[in-house]
């Protein structure tokens, strides 16, 4: 029994924190003491303005988002003007996970920026989404697609993709047996497929 | 054949005994918590208790099951009595799971609600909230013991408003007008306003339809 | 470090959706003392230069970290008790020692605590009447299964008093609603699922020829 399954982040949810890990180019505006450790590339005690560095989006936004910008934020070039004529032009050629595992949660992030590029953001990832949602809902409902493909998808596209072909499994299933079968619950059927693997690999 | 449409009779007249108030039977009280458990399994929040229908049912359960004492054991009566039991069963067992799932998932979310609701008005049965109390507070016991008292001071606060989980009310779901309803505004780039026709079935965002789904103008499907 | 700690252990979730890897004490243990170390520079800094707007924001970076570090930490421990509780569901109320083993000790007395809430709650419904939600978890489609077992398990009660030996490599027809959490649990496997016919055949053998026709057809269109 799932309960409804749309994509709402919350504090605890490990794609989100995983897609706020994602990184932007910054650059230091003024001066920090004693946080110049953050430059790897310099001995400073201070972190200095005009130092350019990659920092994880939920520091970028700490760091930006205020009336007096400790470092300015630009943002991935996958969002820009030039990418977005790719996108348009066939948004369902590009293998998206190369550019960004999470590029659909990570854009919906960066355009809380407050960038000239942002603006048009969450249309362009409502475009991209669609454009290319009738190419996994394909592949989901399709028996031959090959599994690992999932690797190719972004995340928020592969979750649907993998349960979208998880419900024709079960689809499948139900026409041919006619449902009311039990089956070992899949967390045991792993946890016992693991203790015999444990049990060979210490035998040897 | 006559055996078995005998049982069916039985059945069937005994779903339809009235109570003594005379305007409920046992199969419209089945009907109800059906509606109930489809509602529930499809709507992303919490929706209002039938913890009266569910005692109902499982008094008629317990009352099937005392009758079939007297058909004798593999009978086949008793065969497909049992088998109803199991199925009315069942649809209960799942209702009260989903319940279970999402106050564990909105525990935070829903006890700040029902604290705004009087008691009469709340969505939860008095014993599905002590169950709620007590899970977050197990939740909160661990936090502690594992982190929140070896973090600095200041950080040490369970903070509320960061931490609770909401359940996504714009989420879409399938429904059906039980009812004519007229003047849904249905949100988007360009709010419409729309009708719908008794029996028509329709896909729209949860938040536009939710109170409509808790008085029974709508079933989600 | 500085905040990238904390992803780590999220990741180690991630990359195990399907079990409970072994509690990260080590790890929760030096994000903790980043944490510390973090709030007593800011507080030195708040002490000794607390009107220097540039401390300020060396105080805010900080501060970030801070949050990040929490952050990951209870995302951590949430997510390990949800699968936790994922398994109260599934395993029932006593966990097999390989879990347990990866557990740490407050997470083994949430267990205790979930399940007992859980009983507790399971107890009252219905006025006190009672049920058991973690059984009958798939719709019912027949009364009897057949099953066959593929491990040594003993004897089986069932509710009326009756019993059975379930040996290795035996076949039985048993109740589907007490013993379905036994192949749920894989003791047994699941062998026939149309059984309902079986049983409408085998019951109906003690009766004479012309009710057991009559009654075969009844189950079909069942």
């Amino acid at each position: 029994m799932s309960l409804c399954s749309s994509y709402k982040p919350n504090y605890f949810s490990i794609d989100d924190i995983l897609a706020t890990e994602e990184r932007l180019s910054c650059k230091v505006l003024q001066k920090v003491p004693r946080l110049g450790f953050m430059d790897h590339s310099s001995e400073s005690k201070d972190l200095k303005p005009g130092t350019k560095l990659e920092l994880s989006f939920w520091l970028a936004y700490s760091m930006n988002k205020s009336k007096d910008p400790i470092a300015s934020i630009d943002i991935p070039k996958y969002y820009k003007e030039s990418y977005r004529e790719i996108l348009n032009a066939d948004a369902c050629a590009i293998e998206l996970s190369k550019w960004n595992t999470y590029f659909y949660e990570f854009g919906l992030h960066v355009a809380k920026f407050d960038h000239p590029d942002c603006e048009k953001l969450p249309e362009l990832l409502l475009k991209t989404f669609k454009s290319r949602f009738r190419l996994v809902m394909d592949w989901a409902q399709n028996q031959d697609t090959n599994p690992m493909i999932a690797s190719q998808l972004p995340m928020l596209e592969r979750t649907i993709f993998l349960s979208g072909r998880k419900s024709k499994e079960q689809l499948v299933y139900w026409f041919k047996i006619g449902g009311g079968g039990i089956k070992t619950t899949e967390l045991i059927a792993n946890h016992k497929k693991r203790k015999r693997s444990t049990f060979i690999e210490n035998e040897r | 054949m006559e055996e078995v449409d005998e049982v069916v009779e039985e059945n069937a007249e005994f779903l339809e005994e009235s109570d003594e108030d005379g305007g409920v039977t046992a199969q419209s009280v089945l009907q109800d918590i059906e509606n109930a458990w489809l509602n529930e399994k499809f709507a992303p929040e919490i929706l209002p208790h039938q913890s009266d229908a569910v005692e109902c049912m499982l008094q008629q359960i317990s009352h099937m099951e005392d009758n079939m004492k007297s058909l004798g054991k593999g009978s086949m009566k008793s065969l497909i009595h049992q088998m109803e039991i199991n199925r009315i069963r069942f649809i209960i067992s799942s209702y009260l799971r989903c319940r279970l799932e999402k106050i564990e998932q909105y525990a935070m979310h829903i006890l700040t609600e029902e604290a705004q609701r009087g008691r009469e008005d709340g969505y939860l049965s008095s014993d599905e909230l002590r169950f709620a109390k007590d899970y977050l507070s197990s939740i909160e016991l661990l936090f502690r013991t594992l982190a929140l008292q070896h973090m600095p001071n200041v950080l040490q606060k369970f903070e509320i408003e960061t931490m609770t989980v909401k359940p996504n009310i714009h989420a879409h779901v399938f429904l059906r007008a039980n009812k004519r309803i007229t003047g849904i505004i249905v949100p988007g780039t360009v709010d419409e306003e729309v009708d719908f026709e008794e029996g028509s079935q329709h896909i729209v965002q949860y938040s536009a339809v939710a109170d409509l789904v808790k008085n029974g103008d709508i079933q989600l499907i | 470090m500085f905040g990238r700690r904390g992803v780590e252990l999220v990741k180690e979730l991630d990359q195990s959706l399907d079990s409970i890897p072994p509690f990260n004490e080590e790890l929760i243990t030096e994000i903790l003392e980043e944490m510390q170390r973090l709030y007593n520079e800011n507080r030195i800094d708040v002490n000794t230069r607390p009107d220097d707007h540039e401390t300020y924001l060396s105080i805010k970076v900080r501060h970030a970290v801070l949050k990040r570090d929490k952050r990951c930490i209870l995302a951590y421990l949430y997510n390990r008790l949800r699968r936790i509780r994922q398994m109260r569901w599934e395993f029932g109320s006593i966990l097999p020692p390989e879990i347990t083993v990866s557990l740490s000790k407050p997470e083994v007395q949430w267990f205790d605590s979930y399940s007992k809430c859980l009983a507790t709650y399971m107890k009252s419904i219905g006025d006190n009447h009672g049920l058991n939600l973690t059984s009958d978890l798939a719709p019912p489609k027949s009364l009897f299964i057949e099953v066959k077992c593929i491990a040594d398990y003993g004897k089986f009660e069932f509710g009326d008093g009756e019993s059975v030996q379930l040996k290795k490599n035996t076949y039985h027809l048993l109740p589907r609603s007490e013993c379905e959490q036994l192949v749920r649990q894989d003791g047994c496997v699941l062998l026939s699922p149309r059984s309902l016919t079986v049983n409408c055949k085998r019951h109906c053998e003690r009766k004479d020829q012309e009710t057991k026709r009559e009654s075969l057809s009844a189950c079909r269109s069942l």
